[in-house]
């Protein structure tokens, strides 16, 4: 079965901020909250680099293993969705996260920062899929279209890759066999593990 | 005349009684967007529904696996 994984190539990132656009766009995310974010390293300096960053869907999601309410689950994708009728926004998911994908759209009186958002992989949530109410709570879901995720579809520069892990990984080889040299695939140690520990 | 029966400073009055209440109610309007249904009746999806998988290799996508590899 497939394991959706996102790849995001450093060496072609050229922080047009593109991915981030779609994703409001095609979610239509409130203001202030970024699904996904252009991060760039050493800004204005020769050798910048920038990753295009949001939830890498882990394998062993610590954001799922701190959740009070437990409102995370894993679908057979790989993809880590959550409930947003569960969520208390509470604000742990978003100190677990290596990745500081778990978004929240204010803050309020006694510490409410209302349901936590993040990157569905637009595989929207657990309501019915592609309705009005899916779409109201989670944005749209591409996957159940036959799709991929609006980000990756729209990068210019193919620098933002998704979808089957296996195949993502062989285009990026292939780059990486092309140039003589491999920048990593930023985040997959942190986030994928071939094997869940006991 | 009156302070309080001027008509411009009244028209002000509740230009700006407007203008409070407007920012009072835009933060219950953001609310809806944050996980709220917006007042459609929840769909939810079994627990086996909502985990089984959905990604297809469909033609779209098979399209995009080729144009990333040039």
């Amino acid at each position: 079965m497939a394991r959706m994984k996102f790849l995001c190539d450093s060496d072609r990132c050229i922080e047009c901020n593109a991915c981030v656009t779609a994703c409001k766009n095609e979610h239509e995310v409130p203001w202030g909250i970024n699904r996904r974010r252009v991060v760039t390293i050493g800004d204005g300096k020769p050798g910048e680099r920038s990753i295009s960053m949001a939830c890498m869907h882990c394998t062993d999601a610590p954001c799922a293993a701190v959740c009070p309410v437990a409102c995370f689950y894993g679908t057979e994708d790989g993809l880590v969705l959550h409930d947003k009728d569960l969520c208390i926004g509470c604000g742990y998911c978003f100190y677990a996260c290596p990745f500081g994908a778990p978004q929240y759209p204010r803050v309020g009186n006694f510490g409410g920062r209302g349901k936590m958002d993040k990157c569905t992989y637009c595989a929207g949530g657990p309501q019915q899929d592609n309705s009005a109410v899916e779409y109201m709570q989670y944005g749209s879901n591409r996957i159940a279209e036959g799709k991929l995720p609006l980000c990756a579809e729209m990068c210019s520069t193919k620098a933002l890759l998704a979808g089957d892990g296996e195949i993502i990984a062989s285009i990026y080889k292939e780059r990486v066999q092309q140039r003589g040299y491999g920048s990593g695939a930023w985040g997959w140690r942190t986030a994928y593990r071939e094997e869940l520990p006991a | 005349m009156n302070e309080q029966d001027d008509p411009r400073l009244n028209a002000r009055r509740r230009f700006f009684g407007a203008l409070g209440l407007a920012a009072v109610a835009a933060p219950a309007a953001a609310f809806e967007a944050d996980g709220g249904t917006g007042g459609l009746p929840p769909q939810k999806e079994s627990e086996a529904e909502k985990r089984k998988p959905r990604y297809r290799e469909t033609d779209h996508v098979r399209a995009f696996y080729r144009t990333n590899r040039y």
